[in-house]
């Protein structure tokens, strides 16, 4: 599979799986990535953080190979001066302040002023290098900024991030979308980690989707949210007329079945949720029926995925 | 951040910048409140004995024996064990090396620089209160031997230990047996063991300069100069080796 629409690959995984004793952690993995910003979205557990650390070079595949900008990754040192990791930990160095730590980095990429260059991306991210206190006293958000400063002091081509949005308010959750997102229009690679599915349809980007260790779909979001919006769907209709309701709407074709919960719910199956969302009120309105909730009951991530894994 | 394109900014060779970047954090992350204090009371007993020796009959002898059996073989090797399986090791544990590892810099720094930052802390910090306990004690004449002692134990325990901050889990109680048992025990009760144990060969020096025999220190002036730095060396490659290698969390 291939996130990469007509765009150079700078990223190449191929056939790559991963695991640990008897535990597989990746299966079986291939996609390109190329410039602008690329999802990987999975619940927790899918395996994005370790094909993370595989892309950064952190980690030997078991099986299969990963080429970034054309190099291994893994043996080749000199292509971490054209990568940039946020991992998903939260430990920072507790002696240093925000400006020290990316100033610490800065020096270790060989940076010719590693004073500038740490406080305009301390600036980039909105934080003050000025600022005396030491790390552990920030915020998670604010470290959350600190580790994407240190990630971007470099000018690298590819950004790597883990959750990096996870902790930040929605001002900053705005700003840092915005950031990606000129990274990325810059021409730079970046990848974004995340099991929110509504952050990553901010980014509006291309998505890999990992489930269970497998790559589930890829391409662009809008198809597979499409996907996702198609899978068949459980939803639960409180109303005070369950059986005649339960009956209408069966007779109106909008759903597949329909099963009495109690006194006063159905437990309705559709293969098309906004239809049967859209019926709902005219349905219950021509049978006298008063709708007094309705809920999915399969809306979390985990069956989301689990149907792409499974269609 | 600029936004100059990265084949436009000009990056020097990593090199002795990123050496010292290294080194001075590893300094800082080790030097704790707890640590030297810690320490400075193992070695401030030290000088408690070296008073009391004063008064011994023979008190550079007593002084020696204090040196070798208290200074070398307690107080320096466990300083160097609790610092440099930490230096390293706390980097894993704390999962931080993922900022040093994505980084330009040659492979072998990072050992490099832990081993350096626990030689630089641990040998003044066992040193000094040695020399003040040959002082105190009247036993001046040791303390050339009790220097060059100090460093070449703490290089070689520093090399091993670090070694098995990154191969060991609880790399510390591990250090803290190989101690207790191999260096305190069996190398002095086993006919040649003590060439095996490190202590040994600082220990040697001092007791050439006390002029006293003792069984588990007789090793030959050269030997006690150069295995120590052997050791150091070889416990640095198999720290590089393994870093080179890890899996980085």
């Amino acid at each position: 599979m291939s996130a990469v629409t007509g765009r150079e690959a700078m990223i190449e995984v191929r056939g790559v799986s991963k695991w640990f004793g008897s535990l597989v952690a990746v299966s079986d993995v291939s996609f390109d990535v190329g410039p602008g910003i690329t999802a990987l979205l999975g619940p927790n557990g899918a395996g994005k953080s370790t094909m993370l650390r595989m892309l950064c070079g952190l980690a030997r595949p078991s099986k299969g190979t990963v080429r970034v900008l054309g190099s291994d990754p893994r043996s080749d040192v000199d292509v971490t001066r054209h990568v940039g990791l946020v991992p998903q930990q939260e430990t920072v160095f507790e002696p240093l302040t925000a400006f020290g730590f990316v100033r610490l980095c800065a020096t270790l990429h060989g940076l010719p002023d590693p004073d500038g260059s740490a406080r305009a991306a301390l600036a980039t991210v909105e934080l003050d290098a000025d600022d005396e206190r030491r790390l552990p006293t920030y915020s998670k958000g604010m470290r959350q900024r600190v580790k994407l400063a240190q990630a971007i002091v470099h000018d690298p081509r590819v950004i790597v991030l883990d959750e990096p949005l996870t902790g930040l308010d929605p001002r900053q959750r705005a700003h840092m979308i915005e950031l990606f997102h000129r990274l990325g229009g810059e021409g730079r690679c970046v990848v974004v980690a995340s099991h929110v599915l509504d952050e990553v349809e901010r980014f509006g980007s291309d998505v890999l989707v990992m489930a269970k260790g497998r790559l589930a779909a890829a391409g662009d979001f809008r198809e597979i949210r499409s996907l996702m919006d198609d899978r068949p769907r459980r939803i639960v209709v409180r109303t005070s007329e369950p059986r005649v309701l339960a009956a209408d709407l069966l007779h109106a074709g909008v759903v597949v079945g329909a099963r009495i919960e109690g006194d006063d719910s159905i437990l309705l199956d559709t293969e098309d949720a906004r239809r049967l969302g859209r019926a709902i009120a005219p349905v219950a309105r021509a049978c006298g029926a008063s709708v007094l909730e309705v809920r999915a009951v399969d809306e979390d991530l985990e069956d989301v995925f689990r149907y792409l894994v499974e269609r | 951040m600029s936004s100059a394109t990265p084949e436009a900014v000009s990056r020097g060779p990593a090199g002795a910048s990123s050496f010292v970047a290294l080194y001075r954090l590893l300094l800082r992350l080790q030097v704790t409140p707890l640590r030297i204090v810690g320490i400075l009371a193992l070695g401030s007993l030290e000088v408690l004995l070296g008073a009391l020796a004063r008064s011994d009959a023979d008190p550079l002898r007593a002084t020696t024996e204090i040196a070798l059996g208290y200074g070398l073989g307690i107080v320096l090797p466990l300083s160097t064990a609790w610092l440099a399986t930490s230096t390293m090791g706390d980097l894993v544990e704390d999962r931080l090396l993922v900022y040093l590892w994505l980084k330009p810099v040659p492979r072998w720094q990072l050992p490099a620089a832990a081993m350096l930052a626990t030689v630089t802390i641990v040998v003044p910090l066992v040193a000094v209160p040695l020399v003040v306990t040959a002082v105190v004690a009247g036993a001046s004449q040791l303390i050339g031997a009790l220097l060059l002692a100090s460093v070449l134990a703490v290089v070689a325990y520093a090399g091993l230990f670090v070694a098995a901050g990154l191969w060991l889990r609880r790399a510390l109680w591990w250090c803290l047996l190989y101690i207790l048992v191999w260096e305190n025990g069996l190398a002095r009760a086993v006919d040649g063991a003590a060439r095996l144990s490190i202590a040994s060969y600082a220990q040697s020096l001092v007791a050439a300069a006390g002029d006293i025999v003792v069984s588990y220190a007789d090793r030959p002036s050269s030997a006690s100069v150069v295995v120590p730095i052997v050791v150091g060396l070889v416990g640095l490659v198999l720290a590089v080796i393994r870093y080179r290698r890890a899996e980085i969390d």
